[in-house]
């Protein structure tokens, strides 16, 4: 029936017409969103890179311009708008991550590019001088180490060591850590408690942090140096009531129960340590060498600053692997992947690159970029001389591809505060952990498929 | 352009030539209610079109995702049918966040309403510098959440707060005012906050209670309590309900602990207080932190259909409380 002329519109036409419009407009809203990494734009191609604030500044954007005549747009890293853009089919051309938890979760679901011929013929990243850091970005369908390149990292630490304050340690009649041997956990908490200073209520100075980059990733390598896994050797469960695993568990929340430190119930306001170690109201803080770029940057804190090995269990094993090597990853359905690549070459390989490397902010993902790390100083070279002989117990723990890092991060903050409370034993934690995590690794093994 | 000018366009042509064309259609004459009908649903079509785009559309998704397990990103997902809602049912964590937010609702609704009721009836009064209370008062209701949690965040600290610095001046020990079990508190003050919002409704419900009610109530010997209370409060009755009811679908949809939590990370809305662990957090951390978008929205669809029973049961319980002030003819 076709409606007459001067007619007024029906209600049911009406909503017909209101849903049609609707209809066109998630379809201009769909098709925006396509155009955000869209090719050329301006005086040369344009790179959508999702990242945070701190992965690349303003200027780093205008040199790009400059150096390569790309012009980078930065979409702030979240990754539930990463997994929109990507449902939409319009994901960034480059995305930040975290590879030692990413690389294995995004990889098994098949949306990273395969950057092994990129870089077979790239004459800046050449293949002989990655870093075996790098590694954490390899994945061959059932282990991370192995397989196809899908990423590289910026810069690396290994985020079981620590730095310490000699100020407090003297004020405190603490003996100093040796800087080439480790200190045993036990030691460390020990330390940590007689360092630690309180006033009515209130801390004054936390005698030490020991968070990990992520606490999932912590666990792991708290359970490796303890001498065992984690994960199951096909990763598609957890088992926190192996004596190592547990011995690592029981660790941490005896490090939550003492309060020495900050932890999820006991949480830091900054968020992070580096402005509560710069205030001197944290002895240790386990960070790797990372850490350095914020403390060079502070004549009256760096000599008073010192670097220290990652610790052992008392009979464990010396280990001190890298719980991040975070970077940056291209998503198979990137519209602008050539682009892409020369930004990622000139990221890596290039200016910034060389920047990082001689501003201590890490150490450098490309062997030929080691000789810029910071030097000139005698606290310099003394933290790079622990740093460079730490260097000979790195090793890759490797990750779950079944679950996020955050899903079983939210999963241990459900249940741990009751145990660092007191309220619950590490035993129970322990069968608690297992089944929240397992089912939540189930689920990710169904989906991976 | 009108059909009056078209008519005088038309008549402006040499008369040879105006006889020589054919007579124009006539155009088919709108009735009133016709015209009526138009203008009607072109002046609402714009929210008409925005609430199929944003709010249909978005809650027909949400429920076909309530019947998968999606993720967002994994390429194996299916149907479970009402797996979802059968797991929703039997998840401890469901009840118990729902408890606390019906105890939160139950308490802070109540509370903001007397607290903005109570500045409104002061700064209705012929006072100096009115205005500049009303400004004052007001202000910290536009201060957008996040700003309102960072704030809260500082001022609560252990160990660097301006609340413990009062009280470490009394000679006690610091409190943990954001954990257990002060953090409830702290997330109430933040609501109250936010009392201005109730303050300048009521304020508006306030100047509309006509004086000479008061006047006659204060002529008949009533005291101030008497007139606010059986005139005051019965005039203001639909306002009332309606910050009820708002109110009501806030509390529960509140994102605020979240806002006051001392990790903002995603994964860190697990480590909220048990007290502050509101079903909206529940929802937070299934979609967000699990990556279960499928379980997270059949939590949202029981939500929705909780906040519809609970709102007609506000309006059910209310209707012989509520005076609406209009001329009972005028629906006739």
């Amino acid at each position: 029936m076709h409606p007459r002329a001067g007619a007024s519109l029906s209600r049911r036409r009406f909503l017909a017409l209101s849903a049609a419009g609707a209809a066109t407009g998630t379809a201009s809203l769909s098709g925006c969103a396509m155009q955000v990494s869209s090719g050329v734009g301006g005086g040369g191609e344009t790179v959508t890179m999702m990242a945070k604030p701190d992965d690349i500044s303003p200027e780093l954007i205008r040199q790009a311009r400059k150096d390569i005549g790309v012009k980078i747009v930065t979409v702030r890293y979240d990754i539930t708008k990463l997994i929109g853009m990507m449902t939409n089919g319009a994901p960034p051309d480059l995305v930040r991550g975290v590879g030692a938890t990413d690389a294995p979760y995004f990889a098994a679901r098949d949306v990273m590019e395969d950057l092994d011929p990129y870089f077979a013929r790239s004459t800046v990243l050449k293949s002989g001088d990655l870093d075996p850091v790098n590694d954490l970005w390899r994945y061959d369908g059932r282990t991370q180490g192995r397989g196809p390149r899908y990423g590289m990292a910026k810069d690396f630490s290994q985020d079981s060591m620590f730095w310490y304050n000699t100020a407090l340690f003297d004020k405190a009649g603490v003996g100093h850590p040796p800087e080439t041997e480790p200190v045993t956990y036990e030691e460390w908490l020990e330390n940590a408690k007689r360092l630690t200073r309180r006033r009515n209520g209130q801390t004054i100075v936390f005698g030490g942090s020991y968070n990990g980059v992520l606490t999932p990733n912590l666990l792991a390598s708290l359970t490796a140096a303890a001498g065992g896994n984690l994960f199951s050797d096909d990763f598609s469960r957890v088992d926190f009531t192996t004596p190592e695993a547990r011995k690592a568990l029981n660790w941490y929340i005896e490090y939550g129960r003492a309060k020495v430190g900050p932890s999820i119930v006991q949480p830091d306001p900054n968020t992070w340590d580096g402005p509560t170690f710069q205030a001197n109201r944290m002895a240790m803080s386990n960070s790797g060498y990372w850490l350095g770029g914020l403390i060079n940057s502070d004549k009256k804190l760096a000599p008073l600053s010192r670097l220290a090995p990652a610790p052992v269990f008392e009979g464990g094993q010396r280990v001190s692997p890298c719980q991040a090597g975070t970077g940056l990853w291209m998503p198979k359905k990137a519209k602008n992947k050539d682009a892409a690549w020369r930004v990622f070459e000139w990221f890596f390989g290039e200016g910034p690159a060389r920047a990082r490397a001689s501003g201590g902010w890490g150490i450098p993902t490309l062997k030929s970029l080691r000789p810029l790390m910071p030097a000139q100083e005698d606290y310099q070279k003394r933290v790079l001389k622990v740093q460079n002989a730490e260097l000979k117990h790195f090793s890759v723990i490797a990750f779950t591809p079944y679950a996020s890092v955050d899903s079983l991060y939210a999963l241990f903050n459900q249940e741990a505060p009751a145990a660092m409370k007191g309220h619950l034993s590490v035993d129970a934690l322990a069968g608690r952990l297992n089944s929240v995590m397992n089912e939540q690794l189930k689920r990710g093994k169904e989906q991976v498929g | 352009m009108t059909v009056e000018q078209i008519s005088v366009t038309g008549r402006s042509g040499p008369p040879a030539a105006s006889t020589a064309r054919p007579a124009p259609a006539e155009r088919p004459k709108i009735s009133m209610t016709g015209r009526r009908h138009r203008a009607f649903y072109l002046f609402t079509a714009p929210w008409i079109i925005g609430f199929l785009l944003l709010t249909i559309v978005p809650m027909a998704y949400a429920l076909w995702l309530s019947f998968t397990t999606y993720d967002g990103i994994s390429p194996h997902w299916r149907y479970v049918g009402l797996g979802n809602y059968t797991e929703l049912f039997s998840d401890p964590q469901t009840w118990n966040s729902l408890g606390r937010t019906g105890l939160f609702a139950l308490t802070s609704v109540p509370l903001s309403i007397i607290a903005g009721l109570g500045l409104a009836v002061l700064v209705n009064r012929p006072i100096k510098a009115r205005g500049l209370f009303r400004t004052l008062l007001y202000l910290p209701a536009v201060v957008p959440p996040v700003g309102v949690g960072l704030t809260f965040k500082a001022l609560f600290d252990q160990n660097s707060g301006a609340a413990n610095g009062v009280v470490t001046l009394f000679g006690l020990d610091a409190l943990g005012w954001l954990a257990d079990p002060y953090a409830r508190y702290v997330l109430l003050m933040s609501v109250l906050w936010a009392a201005g919002n109730v303050m300048i409704i009521s304020l508006a419900g306030l100047q509309d209670v006509p004086r000479e009610l008061h006047e006659a109530a204060r002529i008949d010997g009533a005291s101030a309590w008497r007139t606010f209370r059986s005139i005051t409060v019965p005039l203001l009755s639909p306002v009332l309900l309606f910050q009820t009811v708002t109110g009501v679908i806030a509390s529960v949809q509140t994102i605020m602990p979240l806002l006051l939590s001392p990790d903002g990370t995603t994964a860190g809305v697990t480590a909220l207080p048990q007290s502050n662990y509101l079903y909206m957090m529940h929802v937070f951390s299934q979609y967000f932190a699990l990556g279960r978008y499928g379980y997270a929205s059949a939590l949202l669809w029981v939500l929705f259909v909780l906040i519809l029973i609970v709102t007609g049961l506000i309006f059910k319980f209310t209707s012989g409380v509520v005076f609406y002030n209009v001329d009972p003819e005028a629906k006739k």
